[in-house]
């Protein structure tokens, strides 16, 4: 139950942001379902992997891959996509509580939060990295079609 | 036919639709790749080289046993994907069809000018991108209320200040503790419960998530400079809106 509606917000506030963001109008659901799919990824796998930069690794991965087949599905760029997919994962909540812990002159768990939302933020672009130039590979290996698609 | 005139302006079309690209969010390597597909669909181009950098266009084209380059400036960064997407699309037609340079030009300027969203929409969205982002951070729907509402109004504030043009550092950092600053009242008031679920929400559309991954990809893809540049532009981004929370945190919340 609980992932339903965890699924339903990550769900509208990818749709907020494509909409912040101008995707195109027919591809707003698109987008935010695959901001919701990386989403459900990222708390599924919580029993299955314990730390949370592997955890948005593997949701970026699965964001990158959605994205890359809905843009070659529906002939639009990957970046409208991929870019408000990746929203949810964004560590804005780690930069938060870093400041916080900088105000509160705690450096200690100010390195230790702080170094997580970088390498956090570092995992959302090496999945997305891994899943657009293996995808970029297998179109490769396909024969070649005589139009080119982007 | 062929002149050098046409080269010229063939030239700079392709670096107006970049121009484009580059300055509503798009990677500088899907900048140099419609730059030189729409280059090269033209016989009469002997040889392309682009070289995109998050601020900068460079473009060289051979005509005939001449060199024509070209520099272009690019300003004001927003997020616009619907515009990539367009222009996407027009090089991808006019790279299969034989059109004419003028209607090029004519459909990049109406692409330029294009808004998919009214204002009101914008805001709207914004308030409920920030809102559900508190309830996916486990605030009650108390704190939703107040995310959503603080997030139009921070939606509203800094597309107003990057009208009147206030340089982005000081947008952000304004914006971020006007928000910070109504996320106190509202708790204060007894409307929200969970004050740091509500900043969450509402810093998450100045947050330069998009920055940040454009700077590692272009690194990891090579682009050094662009990596670089857009890397610092993330921390730039960054500092502002933890300046402008932090600031208010401290002003009137205790702290230090």
């Amino acid at each position: 139950m609980s992932y339903i509606i965890q699924f339903i917000y990550a769900f509208l506030s990818t749709l907020g942001y494509s909409v912040f963001f101008k995707v195109p109008r027919d591809s707003v659901i698109k987008s935010s379902l695959s901001g919701a799919i990386g989403w459900l990824i990222y708390i599924f796998s919580v029993d299955l992997l314990p730390s949370s930069i592997a955890r948005t690794f593997l949701a970026a991965i699965t964001v990158g891959f959605l994205g890359e087949f809905m843009a070659k599905r529906f002939k639009k760029p990957a970046t409208i996509f991929t870019i408000p997919g990746i929203i949810p994962l964004v560590p804005g909540a780690g930069m938060y509580y870093t400041m916080l812990a900088i105000i509160d002159r705690d450096f200690n768990s100010a390195a230790d939060i702080g170094t997580e939302a970088l390498f956090i933020a570092l995992a959302i672009a090496i999945g997305i990295i891994v899943s657009s130039s293996f995808s970029r590979a297998l179109i490769n290996l396909k024969p070649k079609k005589h139009n080119i698609t982007i | 036919m062929n002149t050098k005139r046409e080269a010229k302006r063939l030239l700079s079309m392709a670096i107006l639709a970049g121009k484009i690209m580059l300055e509503n969010g798009a990677e500088t390597y899907r900048v140099e790749d419609t730059i030189s597909r729409i280059c090269n669909s033209r016989s009469f181009i002997t040889y392309t080289e682009p070289f995109v950098t998050p601020t900068i266009i460079l473009l060289a084209v051979g005509f005939e046993d001449d060199i024509l380059t070209y520099v272009q400036r690019t300003k004001n960064k927003t997020i616009d994907l619907n515009k990539i997407a367009m222009v996407n699309e027009f090089s991808r037609n006019f790279v299969s069809s034989e059109m004419s340079i003028d209607e090029g030009f004519e459909r990049l300027r109406e692409i330029d000018r294009t808004r998919p969203y009214s204002n009101y929409a914008n805001i709207l969205f914004g308030g409920l991108a920030g809102g559900f982002f508190s309830l996916l951070f486990g605030g009650t729907s108390n704190d939703f209320i107040c995310a959503f509402i603080i997030s139009m109004f921070v939606v509203k504030i800094n597309s107003f200040l990057s009208k009147i043009n206030i340089i982005y550092f000081v947008n952000n950092f304004i914006t971020a503790a006007i928000g910070t600053y109504l996320a106190i009242i509202f708790t204060k008031l007894g409307l929200g419960s969970n004050m740091d679920k509500i900043i969450i929400g509402l810093i998450m559309p100045l947050v330069p998530g998009v920055a940040i991954t454009n700077a590692a990809r272009d690194s990891m893809l090579g682009d050094f400079i662009a990596g670089m540049s857009r890397g610092l532009e993330a921390a730039i981004i960054a500092l502002s809106v933890a300046f402008g929370v932090g600031f208010i945190l401290i002003a009137f919340h205790g702290g230090m």
